[in-house]
């Protein structure tokens, strides 16, 4: 292909010129004019970067910071504000686990009634609505826990680290003891011990959980 | 305790030699002007003389700088780090460029007149100079950057947030700009 003066533009758009360009510039006054005016617009740039002293600038700049309010450091705990929401609804879960279980207190038979007016059916009703109170708090609060395992899982991704594979192996074991126990209780669901001992496998595993994350904030 | 520009000299302290700029953010975050001052000493000569071709002279200039020197105090603690602490300022200059020149054309409600040193010796940076004042205003910035200040590609395009190609796009069609219309006033 040969080498135009219109083609100039176009093989400077490379920082190195092809073997046609600087043949036809050997040959093309035009062209060298214009390729050395290419060359002297970088060279003479950097003539225009503008310098002066400015003694008073730095310490102008100084007195505007120094009046302005000093930055608060945020408090850690607004930074880890999920852990907190988390462990929150946790507790309210733990609250409303132990609701069900007086309500269970007041309509056994040995109990005394408070009102003593409520029928065989409608201690049957309590007991089967304090039941489905358990399972929707149950539901509630096993939620609560995975939102708070989630946020434990980069920490116990870490291959690296010997104390996340106990974290990881506790959980393992809660995990399996918890299934287990659900498990029993779906052949008989009206057994306290089991959904007490249940309560108590999420507590621990909850207890855990916010060990491992309290533990990083700390180190 | 002992106290230096009005901050516990323990904070001064903090400061490394030779921070990086993760340890420079942090400092700032927490208020240390040693800091900020190491910031300006790094900094400030490219960001007056950008801000002068920018805004078109010396005293808006320095106003300029100052004013995005508080913007980056007032700031700086919702900075993320997803770029470098200077990729930051320069953005923030830049946009303070813009509104200063804004103000003034409302103000003069006519263009800005700017300084152009007169040098009789330099004819080709005065006809420069000229030239750069007709480019529009995104080939200007990247020229002024790179060919003027010195700063690299990848600099220009992490602050003007456009990708490296479209940076090097914009340079050469700077280029080839001026190189017509000095050609043009030389005829």
């Amino acid at each position: 292909m040969k080498f135009e003066c219109g083609d100039l533009d176009r093989a400077l758009e490379v920082s190195e010129l092809m073997p046609e360009a600087r043949e036809h510039l050997k040959q093309c006054a035009a062209c060298r004019r214009e390729y050395r005016l290419w060359n002297e617009i970088s060279t003479t740039a950097r003539q225009l970067h503008e310098a002066w002293d400015s003694p008073a600038l730095w310490p102008k700049i100084r007195s505007v910071l120094q009046a302005e309010p000093k930055p608060e450091r945020t408090p850690a705990w607004r930074k880890q504000w999920k852990v907190w929401a988390v462990a929150a609804t946790l507790l309210v879960g733990i609250g409303l686990l132990l609701l069900p279980r007086l309500q269970e207190a007041i309509s056994t038979p040995d109990t005394p009634n408070v009102a003593g007016t409520s029928s065989p059916a409608d201690r049957d009703f309590l007991t089967e609505q304090a039941l489905r109170d358990v399972q929707r708090t149950e539901t509630a609060y096993r939620q609560s826990i995975e939102k708070l395992s989630q946020l434990a899982q980069p920490k116990l991704a870490d291959r690296s680290s010997a104390l996340a594979a106990n974290y990881k192996e506790k959980l393992l074991l809660i995990d399996s003891a918890i299934s287990e126990t659900r498990s029993n209780l779906d052949h008989n669901r009206f057994n306290v011990r089991l959904q007490t001992e249940l309560a108590d496998l999420y507590r621990e595993k909850q207890q855990t959980l916010q060990e491992l994350l309290t533990r990083d904030q700390k180190n | 305790m002992v106290w230096e520009l009005g901050l516990p000299l323990r904070f001064a302290l903090d400061l490394p030699d030779h921070p990086t700029d993760a340890e420079l953010v942090e400092q700032c975050k927490r208020g240390n002007l040693h800091a900020y001052e190491r910031l300006y000493e790094l900094h400030s000569a490219r960001m007056k003389s950008l801000a002068f071709h920018l805004v078109g002279n010396r005293q808006d200039a320095e106003d300029t700088v100052q004013e995005t020197f508080l913007k980056v105090y007032r700031g700086v603690r919702g900075f993320a780090g997803g770029s470098s602490l200077s990729t930051w300022i320069y953005r923030i200059l830049i946009n303070c460029c813009y509104d200063n020149l804004r103000k003034q054309q409302r103000l003069a409600e006519k263009p800005v007149e700017r300084d152009f040193p007169s040098d009789p010796k330099l004819p080709l940076k005065l006809a420069l100079e000229r030239a750069l004042e007709k480019l529009n205003e995104r080939r200007r910035l990247v020229f002024l950057m790179f060919e003027v200040e010195g700063l690299r590609h990848s600099e220009i395009a992490a602050i003007l947030e456009v990708p490296e190609g479209t940076c090097r796009s914009w340079l050469f069609e700077a280029k080839r700009e001026l190189k017509r219309l000095l050609t043009e006033s030389s005829t």
